[in-house]
């Protein structure tokens, strides 16, 4: 079975960020990357499934030189090899590019199974798996917890809201979108780092995939930011004043009348 | 380049001739690109799995790492990261082993101390000195974490005076006969691989020190209780004998006789894991003094605000820019081979332990109440802490040696000295290795040049305090001749110049690197950093250097002598 998975880094969970003065993304250069949470699940559970059912696991990523780190964690830890599709401009086009790229990469590899996280960490819009899927016209299922290989096809366990599940079966070839917290993630060996120099790192360009600049550049994006920022504070604070019975009065207004507790 | 070309190729001892060895130095050592990967790959991973499984209150309180932790790391092939390939290692260089050693103590000090003492000196002899069959027997095991190592020198009577101990190995045909007891040995009450420094005697009849491996199914062997130790909690330390056990002649490590030279290169390279692991300690305290300080409100103000807190926490960071400096400067050298690091080394540990005890008494008094408090981790810190001043050659015992062993290079004055000069330590039965060389085979001058234009005020104060150092060490060779020895008031001052002095070139090797690689406005922060160690140091280095001819050392002698006497203070105010 030839399993992708899509890996994105992302700034450090708890970084600080600095906000531009354009207002349209966080200043960068102080910045540390991890793999996204969830496409770090995806990744074990593609490696998981691999050491199962045999076959390969290929990471596919997309972005500036520095997300090399990711994929030499990931083939660290067990991925064949990776494809790296290395633009700088990346970082602020939107998720219908994004799949958009992801697709033309995936095309020439013919794999049995797409797997991303649900969500990035950054932007968060979990979109890029679902509309992957739409790009290449496969079946797909998002928010996966579990997955069982049958003959030629895959049943999957999704999550619902209020702790309601859902169990799906598709057809392979198909693209999966992974929760995170759904196993254990191992952690890269010296003796996987070391073979991970010995992988490879294919960085096909745009026009290697039959793009070009214009598809992708941030104008061509149908999503525009206009600003990002840090969320105002609106939480007030009142203080009663009086006796106890004369607070507990106010305390019951104020909560049948403004907060429409009860 | 000969055996005593390159032992005598140090850049501290050429300081106490007044020259500055810029080549040792200068450009600052930096890692090979596809290494600093791998390491930033190991670095990540460590973090992740100490984040999932390393609860070190708990490793207090039970007084044991849990056996999944050490299985874990023995997994990631941690515990064989320097040990060569040839034998089930990964041939890491030494930079990168402490900068892992530097996160390890980071997460844990008990576990630290466990690595440690297992791969920065129970097991290195057997990488310097052990004998192809030695090697294969033993290494793979230990990369393996399958069995852990030690290293037993220190003894009841022989502590930094180790060139005393006592036990012995006896020539018995094809083994030897090994009677005695070592204490303090961590690792002591589950390692199974033990490098054990005994008296052998020699054809003369000389009683000299030897190297052996001694494992723990050796008939003959036992280890005591484990000791209850202020911290350091999870770590095994314990009291090893050894009862006529026959130890295999093949068993010796490196030449009969050479034991103490096997021992002082261990601890050379033991110091500098040592002290990597204190700059972990330092940065991860600050990194709480300053969430801490910003978050606590008092006066309706974060005291992060306030001058008297940022004066504590801008000395953490200093100090943690210095000393970082330093020993990744000395790992650099241990990694280039050419040059004899082992004043840098002990000039590392000494700065190293005592930065990370005032970094937890900084930490403890921003954090106020809370600090003192168990349900927060600064008092383990401040227990952990203490020992680093004491263990792998106590800072006093190292002060002597750096500043006994530049002297000894101090080329012209050796002449007028004299033989007693030659081999000042052995009077004092001092842990060291010290072949006598003189310094000639570097370039060498009075002169820091080509440095970038934004340090020159930091270099130009460097170049007048090793004028200064090498005036002190004149004055006081001249004065005290062969007594140098007996003068630890004048050698503590020495010592002191030479660690900022070292710690200066070190800050400015690597700004000048940074600033001449890049964009200086990218170096900015480590700039203001140097640039206050340089202050600071340049203002200590005066102050002692003026202090080896103009103190209170008579009144010091006299109150102690006095206290002696009296057997305390023994004067009451109100009697």
């Amino acid at each position: 079975m030839k399993i992708i998975v899509c890996l994105k880094q992302v700034p450090v969970k708890d970084s600080l960020l600095k906000i531009k003065d354009d207002e349209t993304w966080v200043h960068e250069d102080d910045l540390s990357y991890e793999i996204n949470e969830s496409d770090h699940y995806a990744l074990e559970t593609a490696l998981r499934l691999k050491e199962e059912h045999g076959g390969e696991v290929v990471i596919l990523t997309m972005g500036a030189d520095r997300v090399r780190e990711a994929i030499k964690q990931g083939l660290a830890k067990g991925a064949e090899r990776a494809i790296h599709i290395n633009n700088e401009s990346f970082t602020t086009i939107d998720s219908n590019i994004n799949a958009k790229i992801l697709a033309a990469a995936i095309k020439t590899e013919q794999p049995d199974l797409i797997l991303t996280g649900l969500q990035t960490d950054d932007y968060g819009s979990a979109q890029t798996g679902v509309i992957l899927a739409e790009y290449l016209g496969l079946p797909h299922a998002g928010i996966v917890m579990e997955i069982q290989k049958q003959e030629g096809s895959i049943k999957v366990k999704r999550e619902l809201e209020s702790g309601w599940f859902q169990s799906v079966e598709l057809p392979m070839p198909a693209l999966l979108t992974i929760q995170s917290g759904i196993n254990q993630l191992r952690y890269a060996t010296i003796k996987g780092i070391m073979m991970a120099k010995k992988k490879e790192i294919k960085q096909p360009t745009l026009s290697d995939l039959g793009l070009s600049e214009s598809d992708v550049a941030p104008g061509s994006s149908s999503l525009k930011f206009q600003k990002i920022y840090v969320p105002k504070k609106t939480k007030q604070t009142q203080f009663f004043e009086g006796d106890p019975k004369d607070i507990a009065s106010q305390l019951v207004d104020k909560l049948r009348n403004e907060a429409k507790v009860f | 380049m000969t055996q005593s070309e390159r032992e005598s190729k140090s850049f501290c001892k050429a300081m106490f001739a007044g020259n500055i060895a810029q080549d040792v130095i200068s450009p600052f050592p930096e890692m090979d690109a596809e290494e600093k990967e791998n390491l930033n790959l190991i670095l990540t991973s460590l973090r992740q799995f100490a984040k999932d499984n390393v609860d070190s209150a708990e490793i207090d309180r039970s007084g044991e790492i849990p056996k999944e932790v050490l299985e874990g790391m023995a997994e990631m092939g941690l515990f064989g990261m320097s040990i060569p390939e040839a034998y089930g290692g990964y041939g890491f260089s030494v930079t990168a082993y402490n900068r892992v050693f530097e996160e390890v103590a980071a997460i844990d000090a008990s576990l630290a101390v466990t690595f440690g003492a297992h791969q920065s000196i129970g097991l290195k002899a057997l990488i310097l000195h052990g004998t192809e069959e030695q090697k294969k027997k033993f290494l793979p095991q230990l990369a393996s974490g399958e069995k852990f190592a030690a290293f037993a020198l220190t003894e009841p009577g022989a502590g930094s005076d180790a060139a005393g101990i006592k036990t012995t190995a006896v020539k018995n045909g094809d083994h030897y006969i090994l009677n005695g007891n070592k204490i303090w040995i961590t690792n002591g009450g589950f390692a199974h691989f033990f490098t054990v420094f005994a008296k052998t005697e020699m054809e003369n009849g000389e009683q000299k020190i030897t190297a052996f491996a001694v494992t723990r199914d050796m008939e003959g062997f036992s280890s005591g209780k484990e000791e209850e130790k202020l911290g350091i909690h999870g770590s095994s330390t314990t009291e090893i004998n050894f009862d006529n056990i026959k130890v295999p002649a093949e068993n010796v490590i490196g030449p009969l006789g050479k034991g103490f030279k096997v021992a002082m290169e261990v601890l050379n390279s033991g110091r500098l894991g040592l002290a990597a692991g204190c700059l972990g300690g330092v940065k991860k305290l600050l990194q709480m003094s300053a969430e801490h300080a910003k978050n606590r409100q008092q006066f309706n103000t974060p005291i992060a605000k306030f001058e008297m807190i940022q004066e504590k926490i801008t000395a953490m960071a200093v100090d943690a820019f210095a000393l970082e400096s330093m020993v990744y400067m000395t790992t650099g050298l241990v990694d280039r081979g050419d040059v004899d690091y082992s004043i840098e080394s002990a000039v590392c540990k000494v700065y190293a332990s005592e930065a990370i005890w005032r970094a937890i008494d900084h930490g403890m008094q921003v954090a106020g109440g809370i600090g003192y408090s168990k349900e927060y981790s600064y008092e383990r810190a401040l227990r952990d802490a203490r020992i680093n001043l004491i263990f792998e050659g106590a800072n006093e015992i190292l002060r002597s040696f750096i500043a006994l062993s530049g002297m000894q290079e101090h080329g012209e004055y050796l002449k007028t000295v004299g033989k007693a000069l030659k081999n000042p330590l052995s009077e004092l039965g001092v842990i060291t290795d010290f072949a006598i060389h003189r310094i000639k085979s570097y370039v060498s001058s009075d002169r820091f040049d080509d440095v970038h234009d934004s340090l020159s005020s930091e270099v130009g104060k460097y170049e007048e305090y090793v004028k200064e150092l090498h005036s002190c060490v004149e004055k006081a060779l001249t004065k005290y001749r062969k007594d140098i020895i007996h003068q630890g008031f004048i050698l503590e001052r020495i010592a002191d110049m030479t660690i900022d002095l070292f710690g200066m070139a070190a800050v400015i090797s690597r700004l000048d690197g940074m600033l001449k690689a890049g964009n200086p406005t990218k170096v900015k922060r480590e700039l203001t950093l140097g640039k206050l160690f340089c202050e600071e140091a340049w203002r200590r280095i005066r102050r002692n250097s003026r202090q080896v001819t103009n103190n209170a050392d008579n009144l010091r002698r006299e109150v102690a002598n006095d206290v002696y006497e009296f057997n305390g203070y023994n004067l009451d105010l109100m009697g």
